[in-house]
């Protein structure tokens, strides 16, 4: 193919990403630098780094920061194990795998909006979990600092757990059969197969879900919008959600831009291994 | 791997497989059995799985009056579609080339949608989910007819320009949605596109173009250059031969990518929030029920969350088969 044709191929898709997402950054890069609210929209005022300075100063953006890094210090490994565990239940069985698998996607394909709303009533006071942890365990669930956070992370859980095991069960329909053979003629057992052929060939996977888990992560905004019912008291906002907050709550447009390039930056520095490590793959393969 | 055959092995992973299936489907169950109750059944001290149903939650949300004399019309209406639907599903049974019977359903089905607001007095959330519909199916036509050109260019071009293409677009997906709302609503105003699906499209092809072409262009990777020399040797051009050759053997590719582009368009929230006034999507209609201390609030909520999973979880699942091909073929290994 010569370059010519790429162009021809390549154009619209990369003229709808460069025309609609590079003006809105360098708009962000631009407005993160000036004073701007909801009044003076048609005059912003050039602050230069105030905006920075004051958001590197401001405790509610750590706070939001480390609830965010917790989040996913937590969640992204949770799903990976959860999902490589069922992936690998599903594999020894043929019988209703179908329903299984099927059953699986409801959490996952279900609009966030909505299914943080289900899991949010599950646990209210009445709800289904409320009820059954209250005669079980006799623990009444108090909405608090302590357990929505918690809830949060559970809810993140919950809904993803089945992408990573859908992943990883396709992934493991490609193992390489020779391998697989060897090592059965060598009597190797389930966990060192396991060890010595599966977990290399899902090591891709487990880094593209690593990858798309960290990123949706460190966005994570409507559960805490919804499981929060935007009151500060619980201490669980993340960082879109104080982005979202000072930005149309307390409408500082500049800071809230600054802390969008601020986000950008974060985002970038905790993908450089995973950038790294898929940039090697792509130059061994060529 | 190796199966273990031993019985209480199996019966044990059968049981935990049923447990996480109980785990993942019974709040979705729940909300189906509260949106069909009265809302003092729904409002009970003690969980009650035991109820007479009513049909009342769905009709309050979809009708603007209670079902009147029209009723029937609207029923036959919605039963008429249900059929273009099975009809759809059953193409290669009917004696008429597969496009002519889409074409017609669709067309069809596009009458039927439009005349039934006319027969039965609906309410806003039918609106909604007309809007979510020519938003959905807008973003999924653009968003996959110009990521597979891409995505084969991509595969095809081994050159230093492809890499950074590549590596940009997986810049532009870590960025924040909220860092893009802003700008997108500034363009929006500034475009006189505010408000319209136009825009919402656009913007939402944007988003998902990276995640797009990457997993498009894996795709591509796996077919032989051969297939379409063959057809440039015929004389084709590279256009033609891409879409009378290429594109065919792709459709399950297409077909996965296309079905995690469904998610995004359909699920989106913030974007349609923020870009939207009246021409709300499901997922903004619904939001409006995420407060509110009245009793038959429960019931409401519950069936408008019915309401809009529904649709995409029955897509979903009929397509679960391709899902698992596409994803199980290589597509995931950049």
């Amino acid at each position: 193919m010569n370059r010519g044709t790429f162009s021809l191929f390549v154009g619209p898709s990369v003229f709808i990403m460069l025309a609609l997402m590079t003006l809105p950054l360098l708009a962000s890069v631009v407005l993160g630098l000036h004073f701007i609210t909801f009044r003076n929209l048609d005059e912003p005022l050039w602050i230069g780094f105030k905006n920075y300075q004051e958001v590197l100063a401001d405790p509610e953006f750590w706070d939001s920061l480390e609830f965010t890094l917790l989040f996913i210090a937590i969640a992204v490994p949770a799903r990976i194990v959860l999902g490589l565990l069922f992936a690998l239940l599903l594999d020894q069985i043929t019988r209703f795998r179908g329903v299984f698998i099927a059953a699986a996607l409801v959490p996952f394909v279900m609009t966030p909006v909505v299914g943080t709303l289900i899991f949010r009533d599950m646990f209210d006071r009445g709800g289904p979990y409320w009820y059954w942890m209250q005669q079980l365990f006799d623990y009444r669930l108090f909405m608090n600092s302590t357990t929505v956070p918690l809830l949060i992370i559970f809810h993140s859980i919950w809904t993803a757990t089945p992408f990573a095991m859908i992943v990883l069960f396709a992934g493991l329909q490609t193992l390489p059969q020779e391998s697989l053979e060897a090592a059965r003629v060598d009597g190797a057992t389930w966990l060192r197969q396991l060890w010595h052929v599966a977990m290399p060939h899902l090591r891709s996977l487990f880094i593209f879900i690593g990858l798309i888990s960290i990123m949706d992560s460190y966005r994570v905004f409507d559960s805490v919008f919804v499981l929060t019912q935007q009151n500060p008291i619980y201490d669980a906002e993340t960082i879109m959600y104080y982005n979202f907050q000072v930005a149309l709550s307390f409408g500082r447009l500049g800071k809230a831009n600054a802390m969008s390039v601020l986000t950008v930056l974060g985002i970038f520095v905790v993908l450089i291994p995973f950038l790294v490590m898929t940039y090697r793959e792509q130059t061994e393969e060529a | 791997m190796t199966r273990t055959n031993h019985p209480l092995a199996r019966l044990i992973i059968y049981i935990a497989l049923a447990l996480f299936t109980v785990y993942n489907v019974f709040p979705f169950a729940w909300t189906i059995m509260n949106s069909v109750k009265l809302p003092k059944d729904a409002n009970a001290r003690i969980p009650r799985f035991v109820f007479t149903p009513t049909g009342e939650n769905y009709s309050e949300l979809w009708l603007n009056m209670r079902p009147d004399a029209f009723a029937p019309y609207g029923l036959a209406l919605i039963l008429i579609f249900c059929a273009l639907a099975v009809i759809c599903l059953s193409a290669n049974r009917i004696p008429a080339p597969n496009s002519a019977v889409y074409i017609g359903c669709i067309f069809a089905g596009v009458i039927v949608a439009l005349a039934l607001p006319e027969v039965v007095n609906t309410a806003e959330f039918y609106d909604y989910l007309i809007n979510s519909v020519i938003v959905t199916v807008g973003t999924l036509c653009v968003s996959l007819s110009i990521g597979a050109l891409a995505g084969y260019g991509l595969a095809r071009y081994r050159h230093v320009v492809s890499v950074y293409i590549l590596v940009i677009a997986l810049a532009f997906r870590s960025l924040p949605s909220l860092a893009l709302v802003l700008p997108f609503y500034y363009l929006g105003q500034l475009s006189g596109l505010y408000d319209t699906h136009i825009l919402l499209i656009f913007c939402l092809v944007a988003v998902n173009q990276p995640f797009t072409i990457w997993m498009l262009r894996s795709f591509f990777m796996e077919i032989p250059r051969e297939i379409e020399e063959a057809a440039m040797i015929d004389g084709a051009g590279r256009l033609k031969s891409f879409i009378s050759v290429i594109v065919p053997i792709m459709w399950p590719g297409i077909i996965t990518t296309g079905l995690f582009t469904l998610l995004l368009a359909y699920n989106d929230f913030l974007l349609a929030r923020i870009l939207t006034q009246i021409n709300w999507t499901l997922p903004v209609g619904i939001a409006q029920f995420t407060g509110g201390e009245d009793p038959g609030h429960v019931t409401l909520a519950a069936a408008g969350s019915v309401s809009v999973t529904l649709p995409i979880l029955v897509v979903i699942i009929f397509f679960q088969k391709y899902l698992i091909r596409g994803l199980a073929s290589g597509a995931v290994k950049g």
